[in-house]
């Protein structure tokens, strides 16, 4: 028997639609996305409960009290299961399939019923669209549509078509001929017999077709997750993927929810079209007579409870719109510049991980980024076509050779980022005596003759079933057992489960290998080949379009602890969770974002070419920040120059534009002057630090001096002095002017006029010698965290307020550095964070500055990304 | 001028239908055809209605009087032959022109009804102006008019499934009133109702004629009924018009055994009237009295009558007057002249077997057109056979 290449045949059409007809598909495919696009728009504008009231309504409207109230029950449920969204995506899908089958369905089915010619041509073709496995319909459908909602909607459209035309069909076949021949006798033309006669008459009968539609299209839509459509469906293969059945549970019900909704809802709506159905329900509610159970409001009022529903909503939605749309990210990371990226991946452990991982890097980098799920077929597929950007789970050379072979030559190969796997035969730990395949030989009936293998479609089946076994002769002993990945997990749960003896196909990394104690049997044959890459396959072209995240992709690494632990997380944290879980891994992992994802120098555009003359004062905070924030700009591109200078010099350089920034400005009391003088030519960029305080501070060891006024006859003690710092600072004015004469302590102590070092290093001297000391002191200070000393109380408020440290810049700064503002405005630091970095930087000693602020970034990670975070 | 006219009209179903009507105006019968795969349902059908006339055609289920009542209206096409209305040949309408004369000169009462159940019965009534395209004050005025000629008034606002079988017949009746149509056809309108409703429903429609002198062809397989209402019947039988007559000439002069077979179980004394079975003035003479007096006048014989009738007295009221006289009974005209006598052998003879047409009183009945010439003879040759069995059904069905 000749082998009839029919498949080949079906290829070759396929192949041929594809480049002739690919305008009549994109048009389709826009169509039935701006469809979905404005379905779901118009179910996900409202706030979900108030949708869930206007769903309630309707229930209301069309199966009385009860329906109402299950109905609002079942959608709140939903909500709760924060499945929402995707129910109304899932709801959009089939509404624009059941618009769609029934503009087809209705016609066809007329005209089968006054053709018999057309009937018999039709049949057979419903026969096969009814017949023919569903899933088969997803591989033209994503061949012709592409990944997404298009895919999904033609193939639900081609599923649940054939009911609407049967059901239309029958409806009218079924009209009473009489009447028919009736309308014919009183010269009815056969448009109005259809329009007046036939389809009033077939309206159950079609409505009974269009639950059928919506029932199949739903049913449909959960097996669309596949080809990468959004919604309730996608839940239901991740579920399936991952073996979640809380997911698949959660999924699940709320398509029920949605099924038995819709299903009543027509149904209800069937008995409101058709002039018989409103019959029958007017003769029941007169022979019930009028109860709660079974009223139902007029269509008027329905409409009406609807359209206030809508009308809330809408106005919510104005006002709630806002605060929405500041989704910016932060230009010096925004390489992406909301550039969408799609990720495409197969819900295997490693693929989740490194794609969340991704997604949240380049989301980091400002762009935008859509993950989707796909079965391996679709998505080499979906590369292939260009549906989907990158994918970064590509076992190469062995286990996916064949994809390869297939697509390769759409295909970009951005190397391996994991390496090497292997793939094993696996029995559980309890199975003694079977260490190697060798072993395998002659214990088949202990396994029953079964290895217990995964997907048909995976490169190891093939490679186990035409190399493995006949290496190790095994062949006749052994049957392959064709499944799925969840269903040998399955498997090798329950039996380990019982201790029953199992062999399974395994790969790893794979997290079983944690879960359970297995062996991996040894292949000393090497059957099995080397150990495959992980490896990004990006579509071709995509590095060229954007050489950035080419670039980082194919630099892209991770070690074995890194990919495990990060699996880990994401295990912990639970489906839906994974770039929640990945960001938690990020912390933990610092600067794994910055080398996956650099920066390029320029980054933060052009405000950061021009160089930033920032002042400050040789006071030991402002030096902290000052060389905090010199550094962290410079790795973004920044050039900064840092001018010491003395506060009144300062604020008149900033207020004449001659200098750009200052971080040090400590109002509103101690810099009062200067700020009432100058401040209609500066801007404040907030306060990253409060509240400070001024005061003067003695040693703990000290005894009994805690307050200023317990320096009164201590002045011996002391020596007689108080140490300042420079001369004119407003503290040291301050200290003269009010706090000595306030405390009575003019006569008895004078201040040591010098510098902020000098001070600290008497401090530091008397410290180690315990010897009584006061100095002028301020806090936020590192010498608190140093040292231990008191900050004398100030009763009578000599010192004044306690001021905030205010970042001030020239008045054009703003417009200047955009970007820059917006970090400084949100920088913020607390006292133990400055006293580190201040203790840090004092401990690196002169000009080592950087290195101490590289030191403390990488003791408080995260910090520096606050610091340039992407809002 | 008479209304309707329907000429040799021919409708076979099947492949080539019009090589199938040659083969039987060159004498193939429908056995022959149905061997072929072809279906003769009406085949050289020829009949002449008069204005105000009710024409009713008889015969059995499969007889072919349903699909000759539809190419009446163009709901079928004949195969061959004409349908004359008011002159005007029907095949030769368009369809567009068909559907004018359908919702404006014709109209139709069906079997089952055929009321749309998703209209009420006002709604139903005027569906025939409604596709008109009368605008909705008037149609529904004239629609209240049609349903109360057919007695409903007060039911308009109710829907078809809360009335009675007879009740929707009426709707059914007003419908094809209400478009005022000239002709009426009723497709066995009053089979599906019971006997009683029946007997009134009939009633009804001959009050409503007396009023309204529509043209009304009626469909009917039962026999008393169409002695009830018709004014000219046709029997039909295998697709063939077998007789065609009043009454009492199919009664008293059936065309053939089927029709005698079929009129067994008519209950002839009150069908048939004085007219149709007197005897020639001429028998009575020299005929004598009990007494021995000869008659030889119809003087003598009016004298001597027990009683003197009319021509449409019916014979059930000649029983008791020629009980007690053998003289024959006198039938008179309008003026009283002896038109004809009713000997007491012949009343007893017209109850007994159906007579042959030689046996008939000479003038009494008006031949069947065309049944001696073609299909009539032969038709009773080979009917022979199974006319008996016809007769068994015919006489078990009435």
């Amino acid at each position: 028997m000749p082998r009839i290449p029919f498949g080949d045949w079906v290829n070759d059409s396929v192949e041929w639609l594809r480049t002739h007809m690919d305008w009549l598909f994109d048009f389709i495919k826009t169509v039935f996305q701006n469809m979905w696009d404005g379905f779901y728009d118009v179910l996900s504008a409202p706030e979900p409960l108030l949708m869930a009231g206007i769903f309630a309504v309707i229930a209301f409207w069309l199966r009385g009290l009860l329906g109402g109230v299950l109905a609002f029950a079942g959608f709140a449920f939903i909500v709760s299961l924060e499945l929402w969204d995707n129910a109304m995506m899932t709801l959009s899908l089939v509404l624009v399939s059941t618009v769609v089958a029934l503009v087809i369905a209705v016609p066809v089915g007329i005209w089968a019923a006054r053709s018999k010619t057309v009937s018999g041509i039709v049949r057979p073709v419903l026969d096969l669209m009814q017949t023919l496995p569903a899933m088969i319909y997803l591989i033209p459908a994503l061949l012709f549509f592409r990944m997404g909602a298009p895919a999904g909607i033609v193939a639900t459209i081609v599923f649940a078509l054939a009911p609407g035309v049967r059901m239309t069909e029958l409806g009218i076949r079924q009209v009473d001929k009489e009447l028919v021949e009736a309308a014919d006798a009183f010269g009815t033309t056969p448009r109005n017999t259809l329009f007046r006669v036939q389809l009033p008459l077939a309206l159950p009968t079609i409505m009974a077709g269009v639950n059928q539609v919506i029932m199949l299209g739903l049913s449909m839509a959960a097996l669309t997750g596949m080809v990468g459509t959004p919604g309730l469906g996608a839940d239901v293969n991740a579920a399936i993927g991952q073996l979640d059945v809380g997911l698949g549970a959660e999924a699940g019900i709320s398509i029920v929810i949605l099924a038995i909704y819709l299903d009543r809802v027509t149904s209800g709506l069937g008995g409101q079209v058709s002039p018989l159905g409103r019959r029958a329900l007017a003769k029941l509610r007169a022979a019930q007579g009028l109860n709660v159970w079974n009223y139902r409001p007029r269509p008027v009022v329905a409409m009406a409870g609807v359209v206030a529903l809508a009308l809330v909503a809408g106005g919510m939605g104005i006002f709630g719109d806002g605060d929405s749309d500041s989704e910016s990210v932060a230009d010096a990371k925004n390489v992406g510049q909301g550039k969408e990226v799609k990720i495409g991946y197969i819900p295997w452990d490693e693929g989740v991980a490194s794609t969340f991982l991704w997604k949240e890097a380049l989301e980091q980098r400002g762009f935008k980024v859509t993950t989707s799920q796909l079965e391996a077929g679709p998505l080499y597929t979906s590369l292939a076509q260009g549906d989907i950007d990158f994918q970064t789970d590509s076992w190469l050379p062995t286990t996916h050779a064949s994809y390869w072979k297939k697509y390769g030559k759409d295909l970009e190969d951005l190397g391996s980022w994991f390496g090497p796997t292997s793939l094993e035969l696996t029995v559980p730990a309890y199975m003694k005596d079977i260490d190697s395949l060798e072993d395998l030989k002659g214990k088949g009936g202990t396994f029953d003759g079964k290895i217990t293998g995964i997907e048909t479609s995976a490169g190891m089946m093939g490679l186990l079933k035409d190399k493995v076994l006949d290496a190790y002769g095994l062949k006749k002993e052994y049957k392959v057992v064709d499944g799925s990945t969840p269903a040998m997990l399955a498997e090798l749960k329950s039996a380990y489960a019982k201790k029953e003896p199992i062999v399974t196909t395994l790969w790893s990394p794979h997290w079983a290998y944690s879960d359970f104690k297995l062996k991996k049997l040894k292949d000393p044959k090497g059957a099995w080949g080397k150990g495959d890459g992980v490896h990004t396959l990006a579509r071709k072209g995509f590095s060229k379009e954007n050489p950035q995240v080419g670039k980082w992709l194919k630099n892209f690494k991770m070690s074995e602890k890194q990919l495990t632990s990060l699996e880990a997380e994401i295990n912990k944290a639970g489906k839906g969770k994974q770039q929640e879980a990945v960001r938690t891994w990020l912390k933990q992992n610092p600067g794994v974002l910055d080398k996956m994802a650099p920066l390029p120098k320029n980054a933060g555009g052009d405000e950061n070419k021009r160089p930033l003359k920032a002042a400050y004062f040789a006071w030991d905070e402002n030096i902290a920040v000052t060389n905090l924030w010199k550094r962290v700009l410079e790795k973004r591109g920044y050039k900064m120059e840092l001018t010491p200078a003395d506060v009144g010099p300062a604020y008149t350089g900033l207020a004449q534009g001659d200098l750009d920034l200052n971080l040090d400005a400590w109002l509103p009391t101690a810099q009062k002057s200067y700020w009432d003088k100058n401040k209609a030519n500066l801007k404040d960029l907030g306060s990253w630090y409060s509240p400070t305080s001024l005061e003067v501070a003695v040693p703990s060891y000290v005894k009994g001096v805690k307050s200023l006024e317990d320096l009164k006859g201590k002045g011996d003690k002391f020596n007689g002095k108080i140490i300042g710092i420079e001369p004119g600072t407003g503290v040291m004015q301050a200290l003269k002017d009010k706090v000595l004469p306030g405390y009575g302590l003019e006569g008895e102590y004078e201040i040591a006029a010098g510098s902020t070092p000098a001070m600290l290093s008497e401090l530091k001297t008397a410290y180690a010698k315990k010897e009584p000391i006061a100095v002028l002191l301020w806090s936020p200070h590192w010498a608190y965290n140093e040292y231990d000393l008191t900050k004398l109380k100030d009763p009578k408020g000599g010192f004044g307020k306690g001021n905030t440290i205010r970042t001030l810049s020239s008045k054009d700064f703003p417009q200047q550095y955009p970007q820059l503002t917006k970090w400084l405005k949100n920088f913020k630091m607390t006292e133990p964070q400055l006293a580190s970095l201040e203790n840090e930087i004092n401990k690196a000693g002169k000009n080592n500055e950087p290195k101490a602020v590289d030191a403390w970034l990488k003791k408080n990670p995260g910090f520096e990304e606050k610091m340039t975070a992407v809002q | 001028m008479s209304r309707l006219q329907a000429e040799h009209l021919y409708k076979v179903f099947g492949r080539r239908p019009t090589d199938a009507v040659e083969k039987l105006r060159h004498g193939a019968d429908r056995e022959e055809l149905r061997a072929e795969g072809t279906t003769a349902a009406v085949i050289d059908a020829s009949f002449t209605v008069e204005p105000g006339q009710i024409f009713v055609v008889m015969g059995l289920s499969g007889s072919g009087k349903s699909t000759l009542l539809r190419m009446l209206n163009g709901l079928s096409d004949p195969t061959a032959g004409q349908v004359l209305f008011d002159g005007q040949d029907l095949t030769k309408l368009s369809a567009r022109e068909l559907r004018e004369v359908r919702s404006k000169k014709i109209s139709m009462v069906f079997q089952h009804f055929a009321l749309f159940p998703h209209r009420s019965v006002l709604e139903n009534a005027a569906y025939g102006l409604e596709v008109q395209g009368l605008p909705r004050a008037e149609r529904e005025k004239r629609a209240l008019e049609a349903l109360e000629l057919a007695g409903l008034k007060g039911w308009e606002k109710s829907w078809p499934d809360e009335l009675s079988g007879g009740m929707q017949q009426r709707v059914g009746l007003a419908r094809a009133l209400a478009t005022d149509a000239d002709l009426l056809l009723m497709d066995e309108s009053f089979s599906a109702l019971d006997p009683l409703i029946r007997r009134d429903m009939q009633d009804q429609l001959l009050e409503l004629q007396k009023r309204l002198k529509k043209t009304i062809v009626f469909i009917t397989h039962d026999l008393n009924e169409a002695m009830r209402l018709g004014d000219q019947i046709a029997v039909m039988r295998d697709g063939r018009i077998v007789q065609i007559g009043s009454a009492e000439d199919i009664l008293v002069t059936p065309a053939n055994d089927y029709v005698a077979a079929f009129t067994q179980d008519v209950d002839r004394s009150r069908v048939l009237t004085a007219g149709a079975i007197m005897a020639d003035p001429d028998t009575a003479y020299g005929t004598r009295t009990p007494d021995g007096k000869e008659l030889k006048t119809a003087k003598d014989v009016l004298a001597a009558a027990p009683a003197t009738v009319t021509e449409s007295t019916p014979i059930i009221e000649l029983f008791t007057p020629c009980s007690t006289s053998g003289v024959a009974v006198a039938v008179v005209d309008d003026d009283g002249e002896l038109i004809g006598v009713v000997p007491r052998a012949r009343l007893l003879a017209v109850l007994g077997e159906p007579m042959t047409p030689e046996d008939a009183p000479a003038g009494a009945v008006i031949p069947a057109q065309d049944i001696s010439k073609d299909a009539g003879v032969e038709q009773d040759d080979d009917a022979e056979g199974d006319g008996g069995k016809n007769v068994g059904k015919v006489s078990s069905g009435a």
